[in-house]
């Protein structure tokens, strides 16, 4: 049998095209959650990232993480424009109304 | 307790809820400090099926300061990962598991250690195996030898080991969390005038014949500590990343994200018994460094105010010194900053002014023989005993609770007399009230119990 880390990276390449839709959900003014498997280039070159982090001696052991993992977003406030996005083990926060707006369109 | 269900959230989240944390110089290997740090907590040896293993999705930690910031400076991390050779069967093994490599063995989970000093991330091990649980008789038919043969030696004289032990924290948890009963001296509750109580009874202990997860390391002294400083500070952390989506179309959780504290444990019974309910969960989350948050539930613990309610005049010289509204300077150098040279003969364990829940260990004062040890401690004259580290035999719940009743508060305040009372506070447990022996080599845990022999 794979190992469970073979079963997620094949999962992984076979997901990439069926996971471009967002799912989750994500309402005007409330938190939402959406999953995409866009890589990471795939991200808005207009989306200014405002903070981002990792998690002290936990991301040392983690940093290898590749861009075929999940994507995903956290609207946190639809109305600001307020979103997360993590991947692999970072987390990038940014402010962007357009695409919160869409986001929030697509959860309906 | 000692840290097991401790905080709401992490209640519901066993394989990520630390128990208990040990860390005390090896007896039998002197040079060299053992750490273990326990995990998945109340296990029901029958627990098949799908029998308990550690999360592939958790990153567990062994921390060390050894600066007495509170901060780490050496942290072990443990990951998980577990293979089912045959998903088409329904069982965890399909034969006797008599060596670690038994193709019976339908669930295995291996494990990595690293360590990270200095910000600089290391690999110690790799694919290292951790035993199956203990099932029964047909199924491990010699649990010892296989989980003796999962102890592993790593480079640096470092040696590990992963998987289920005996539950070695003994408690009367059913009597203690019934409005603070302890049998032995249940005849003077106040009963709340149910008369529930005609006589002391013999304690029970709740955790005889359950299991834990335990992570244990032995590390050489040299390795942890730095030139003057021969005291550490240890605590575990588990950690999960933030986000956890379930993925229905194939079943399993994705996660993503940074990794976020979710459980912490240095010092036994400081999350459970001192910190408020609606701040353990926060308390989980945090560093050691910011403990001076906390620092007030430490210097008038609550439980110092009920014991003379609930045992009516048998504490008047604690309800006084509650009364008083002085803080316990005693109960913050035991358990957040360590305790300074002169108050005890030949002793010390201060790491410094920072305010931070960790287990304390003046890792040059050495091994008590077995003969000559106080399961108390430090209040039994053992100097080697918690709060100096923690052992896996110390009656951790007598000394916290004799501390808290006041016994060592004539250390910072000589006019205060202690309740005579309080220097014979106990749930009436010993280390024999332990049916699994412990060990007297590494991991030191006693063999796990099995579900045949414990069904229930």
């Amino acid at each position: 049998m794979p190992s469970q880390d073979a079963k997620r990276a094949a999962r992984a390449e076979r997901g990439l095209s069926r996971r471009s839709v967002l799912q989750g959900a994500a309402t005007a003014g409330a938190a939402g959650l959406a999953v995409t498997a866009f890589g990471a280039a795939a991200a808005s070159p207009a989306l200014a990232a405002t903070s981002s982090s990792t998690a002290g001696s936990a991301a040392a052991a983690h940093e290898e993480a590749g861009h075929s993992d999940p994507i995903v977003v956290h609207v946190r406030n639809a109305r600001t424009g307020d979103i997360e996005v993590f991947s692999g083990t970072s987390q990038t926060r940014l402010r962007d109304k357009d695409l919160a707006a869409r986001i929030a369109r697509a959860a309906r | 307790m000692s840290s097991h269900r401790e905080a709401p959230e992490i209640s519901k989240d066993p394989v990520a809820d630390s128990t208990d944390v040990y860390a005390f110089v090896s007896p039998d290997a002197p040079s060299t400090v053992t750490l273990i740090a326990n995990y998945i907590p109340l296990q029901g040896p029958a627990g098949g099926p799908n029998f308990y293993e550690f999360g592939d999705d958790v990153l567990y930690e062994i921390h060390i300061d050894n600066n007495g910031d509170g901060h780490a400076d050496i942290s072990y991390q443990f990951t998980f990962h577990t293979t089912v050779r045959d998903p088409d069967t329904f069982l965890y093994n399909v034969g006797p598991i008599e060596s670690l490599g038994s193709t019976n063995w339908n669930r295995v989970q291996t494990y990595d250690v690293a360590v990270v000093r200095g910000g600089s991330w290391h690999g110690l091990g790799s694919g290292l195996p951790c035993p199956p649980c203990n099932i029964g008789p047909l199924s491990t038919p010699d649990y010892g030898s296989l989980a003796a043969a999962a102890v592993n030696t790593l480079g640096g004289g470092i040696k590990v080991f992963a998987g289920q032990r005996a539950e070695g924290f003994y408690v009367d948890l059913g009597a203690i969390f019934d409005l603070g009963d302890l049998r032995p001296f249940e005849n003077l509750h106040a009963q709340y005038g149910l008369g529930a109580f005609t006589g002391p009874a013999a304690g029970v202990n709740a955790t005889n014949h359950l299991n834990v997860h335990s992570i244990a390391i032995q590390v050489p002294i040299s390795a942890l500590t730095i030139s003057g400083h021969p005291t550490i500070g240890v605590w575990t952390t588990a950690s999960r990343q933030r986000v956890r989506l379930w993925d229905a179309d194939n079943g399993e959780n994705v996660n993503s994200g940074p990794y976020h504290q979710v459980s912490r444990l240095g010092n036994p019974l400081v999350n459970e018994v001192l910190i408020p309910l609606g701040k353990k969960d926060l308390w989980n989350s945090l560093p050691p460094s910011d403990d001076k948050l906390f620092a007030s539930y430490v210097t008038a613990p609550g439980l110092a105010g009920l014991l003379p309610a609930l045992y009516p005049g048998v504490f008047p010289n604690l309800a006084a010194q509650v009364a008083s509204g002085k803080p316990r300077a005693d109960l913050e150098a035991i358990l957040l900053t360590g305790i300074p040279a002169g108050l005890i003969a030949g002793f010390t364990n201060l790491t410094g002014s920072v305010l931070a829940d960790m287990l304390r260990l003046n890792t040059s004062i050495p091994a008590t023989p077995a003969d000559k040890q106080s399961i108390y401690g430090l209040l039994g004259g053992d100097l080697a005993g918690f709060p100096n580290g923690r052992r896996v035999t110390d009656d951790v719940v007598a000394i916290e609770l004799r501390a808290i009743a006041g016994v060592t508060y004539p250390l910072v305040n000589k006019s205060f007399t202690p309740d005579a009372a309080a220097s014979k506070l106990t749930d009436g447990l010993t280390p024999a009230s332990v049916s699994s022996s412990y060990l007297n080599s590494f991991p030191y845990l006693g063999v796990p119990y099995s579900g045949f022999d414990n069904p229930s």
